[in-house]
């Protein structure tokens, strides 16, 4: 009786013919944007670890694939995370803090050359550094010449490579972000004493964390992700590849033999940056919000 | 008294420390003839001072580091690239002109045959602990040298045992054989250097190998001779020497070759039909790619961007998951899952398709990658450019009377491609360069049967770029490579000149 009314009512008529259609388009849409993640996951836990056998739902599940992942001494999974880290984190770093020096005057003094600064940031924008991959292998193998920990097979000039394009990459973000706090407070600290810089630490750095922390996560996920200047750079010796790098060479190739222990790789690395990214798109939004009010 | 603040000693030990370090790195550079590097190092060291010290001036306290970073590793690669262009740059042409040709005369030695093996004896001096080793030689007259420096001996110096062995020279005692050994590492280094360009090494513990360079070099008219054929080798344009009936010499340096790795693109058909390839593929992917990812993008914005409809919030979320997983492991896996018969994809849909092997499936493949990974950013800008739609225009269309198809493709369309015009642009740029969707998935393959082994079906530019200057099959050739970059430089530069053109236009008409 119920049913009856219900499926007569209007709505679900309405529904039947301007909603249904809809999520239907949604469940396939939906279907094609996690299915690489979800075959990655239950390649990981498919203890077979064959791409040939691979069912959606594995039929014998457990660990072996993350075990074989951790023992494997030729690819050494956890070397190449904390090779990720160490320059995705140092360069992120410098990243944002290069940038928000310059956005910090580009945003708050008036001087002769800003205009021309602003626009040539913009224009090297559209370079990207990896369109010069060749001369950079070629100027950092010059380096190591003098001097050998800015050589090849380093991390150091890797991280100041990435530090190279900081100008690029951030500032115009930080820029507008910093144009947005009402200068009166600057002026406020300025009569009672501040100087240019303290009102940088002491006033800017505070009110933009949020930015801060969204440029930086920007960053770091970018990085992380860069895999060919980080190949050319590091090499392709066992211990000195990152997460990217590594994982690359571990499967290329060799997706009959080593998809388990890949896909275990893969989702390991992705946790994080996934969890990241849910994170950071809520304080993208609010924290954009919230910046412009403490104001 | 005044106070001296910590942070004021720290911000003087920064600077200085810093602008010594860069100094002393200058001097280095100068010293190993890295020219542009130590003029840039002794011009950041004096900036930093200007800037730090002497200037009262703020802004450039604050933009000179990352000013500097960005000249070197950012603007100087890239104009790095065009010197390099035009060299011949790669395996085998790396050396400086003289590094080669000492390559070439060490390399060339031959023995030179002697009426009695040389044998030596080793003499250590005292206050030095240096190696020397004592040998007689052709003639009769005695020698003592190593490395640095060799001198003939008087027979005053010397004493000889009963049996005619070296006992001494200059009082100074020969080592007994068993103590040779402890010093066989400083005595296989040695090369000591007689006259008429005969050289003598330790073959073992007792006996010296005379050699001698195959090769002679006569500098004032750059030509190497072979001293057993008389055969003359002069440089060529290619950086190599050459006979005059064209055998050539390794290693060769690096030499200017003005144009030829641009005209070499054009003349060479083994060069000109791959590249050309690979140009049409760069751009046509380039285009295809931001035309399906905005279409697909627009309509899943207009069918979700409905408001009777719930958990569009969910949809959204779940849409935008290609954004989140690093896109070289999401690339790597959907590699794997690409593979023929044995790969997930073609298990599913119960097919059996070259996905990765034949041409146009593999381009097939790489375009649905791509989709994947740029239809979230469309989805998101077409979304924010329909709900910026000011409404009052839909309202007037719907009181003319306008049918919802009319005031779709003449209000809302053109509304959503003004707005996004610009970044669509800048996505086209981008995805000329999308060097991982290309290289981690098919790696550029599969490959031509008439490029040299280098160029495949799905290469762009950047990839191919990256296989001639690091995957080489012919030896890694950094020339070429940068000459391509060149290309890729204008190509970006051009779409993005068109994109600032088009963003100045529309800024003028608002």
């Amino acid at each position: 009786m119920k049913i009856a009314l219900l499926l007569d009512s209007k709505k679900f008529k309405f529904w039947m013919r301007k909603v249904l259609w809809r999520h239907l388009v949604g469940f396939v849409v939906v279907a094609f944007s996690v299915f690489p993640l979800i075959w990655m996951i239950s390649g990981a836990f498919d203890v077979t670890g064959q791409i040939s056998t691979q069912m959606l739902i594995p039929t014998h599940k457990g660990l072996d694939n993350f075990a074989q992942l951790f023992s494997n001494s030729s690819k050494p999974f956890l070397i190449w995370a904390r090779n990720s880290m160490v320059v995705a984190i140092s360069a992120s770093a410098m990243q944002v803090g290069i940038g928000a020096l310059a956005a910090y005057t580009l945003s708050r003094h008036r001087f002769k050359g800003r205009k021309l600064t602003l626009s040539t940031i913009l224009i090297v924008q559209m370079f990207p550094q990896l369109l010069a991959a060749t001369s950079l292998f070629l100027i950092i193998n010059t380096f190591g010449k003098s001097f050998m920990f800015l050589g090849l097979g380093h991390q150091l000039p890797l991280i100041l490579v990435f530090g190279g394009s900081a100008l690029g990459v951030n500032t115009w973000m930080l820029k507008s972000f910093f144009d947005t706090l009402p200068t009166e407070i600057d002026e406020a600290a300025k009569i009672d004493g501040a100087d240019h810089f303290q009102i940088f630490r002491k006033i800017i750095v505070p009110l933009a964390t949020p930015i801060f922390v969204v440029t930086f996560l920007l960053s770091f996920i970018g990085i992380l992700n860069e895999y060919l200047i980080t190949s050319v750079i590091l090499g392709l010796d066992g211990n000195k590849m990152t997460v990217a790098v590594g994982l690359q060479q571990f499967i290329y190739g060799q997706y009959g033999k080593n998809w388990g222990p890949f896909t275990a790789g893969a989702l390991l690395a992705t946790i994080p940056v996934l969890t990241l990214f849910i994170f950071l798109q809520k304080h993208l939004v609010s924290g954009l919000v919230s910046g412009s009010t403490k104001g | 008294m005044k106070k001296i603040s910590m942070s004021k000693i720290l911000r003087y030990l920064l600077t200085y420390g810093l602008i010594t370090l860069i100094l002393v790195m200058a001097t280095k550079f100068l010293q190993d003839r890295a020219w542009f590097l130590s003029v840039f190092f002794y011009l950041s060291a004096s900036l930093i001072f200007s800037t730090y010290v002497i200037s009262k001036k703020t802004p450039g306290k604050y933009l000179l580091p990352g000013v500097l970073l960005l000249c070197l590793f950012h603007i100087y690669p890239a104009f790095y690239s065009g010197a390099v262009a035009f060299t011949n740059d790669s395996n085998g042409h790396q050396l400086s002109k003289t590094q080669a040709i000492d390559a070439i005369l060490q390399d060339s030695k031959i023995p030179v045959q002697t009426e009695l093996p040389i044998n030596y004896q080793v003499v250590l001096k005292d206050s030095t602990r240096e190696v020397f080793l004592v040998f007689k030689y052709s003639d009769s007259s005695y020698w003592i040298g190593n490395s640095k420096s060799v001198v003939k001996l008087d027979q005053s110096q010397l004493k000889f045992s009963i049996n005619g062995q070296i006992q001494s020279v200059d009082g100074q005692k020969v080592l007994a054989s068993d103590q040779v050994e402890r010093y066989i590492n400083q005595i296989q280094n040695i090369t000591i250097k007689m006259a008429s360009e005969i050289t003598l090494q330790p073959i073992d513990l007792e006996t010296l190998e005379a050699s001698q360079p195959v090769f002679t070099y006569n500098a004032s008219v750059d030509q190497l001779t072979n001293v057993l054929s008389g055969e003359k080798y002069q440089p060529n344009d290619n950086g190599q020497m050459v006979s005059d009936s064209g055998e050539l010499l390794y290693p060769g340096w690096k030499a200017n070759i003005g144009w030829r790795n641009f005209t070499s693109v054009i003349t060479d058909k083994e060069m000109r039909t791959p590249l050309l390839a690979v140009l049409t593929w760069t751009i046509v992917n380039a285009f295809l790619i931001v035309t399906f990812g905005f279409l697909f993008g627009l309509v899943l914005a207009l069918i979700f961007n409905y408001k009777h409809m719930r958990s569009k919030r969910f949809y959204r979320t779940i849409f935008i998951i290609p954004l989140a997983i690093p896109s070289v492991l999401s690339i790597l896996v959907w590699s794997g899952l690409f593979t023929a018969e044995t790969g997930v994809i073609d298990r599913i849909f119960h097919i059996s398709t070259p996905w990765l092997t034949d041409p146009w499936w593999a381009r097939v493949a790489v375009l649905i990658v791509e989709l994947w990974s740029t239809f979230p950013y469309m989805f998101l800008i077409s979304t924010g450019a329909i709900q910026a739609i000011p409404s009052e225009i839909l309202e007037a269309a719907e009181i003319d009377g306008a049918s919802p198809t009319k005031t779709f493709t003449q209000i809302k369309l053109p509304l959503v491609v003004r707005t996004v015009a610009p970044l669509l642009i800048a996505s086209g740029a981008m995805a000329l360069n999308n060097f991982g969707a290309i290289y981690l998935l098919t790696g550029g393959g599969p490959t031509f049967s008439n490029s040299n082994g280098n160029a495949g079906a799905t290469d762009i530019l950047i990839s191919y770029t990256y296989k001639l200057a690091f995957n080489g099959q012919e030896g890694n050739n950094y020339g070429l490579a940068s000459a391509l970059s060149i290309l890729n430089f204008v190509l970006v530069g051009a779409i993005s000149l068109y994109g600032l053109r088009k963003m100045k236009t529309m800024e003028e008409i608002n």
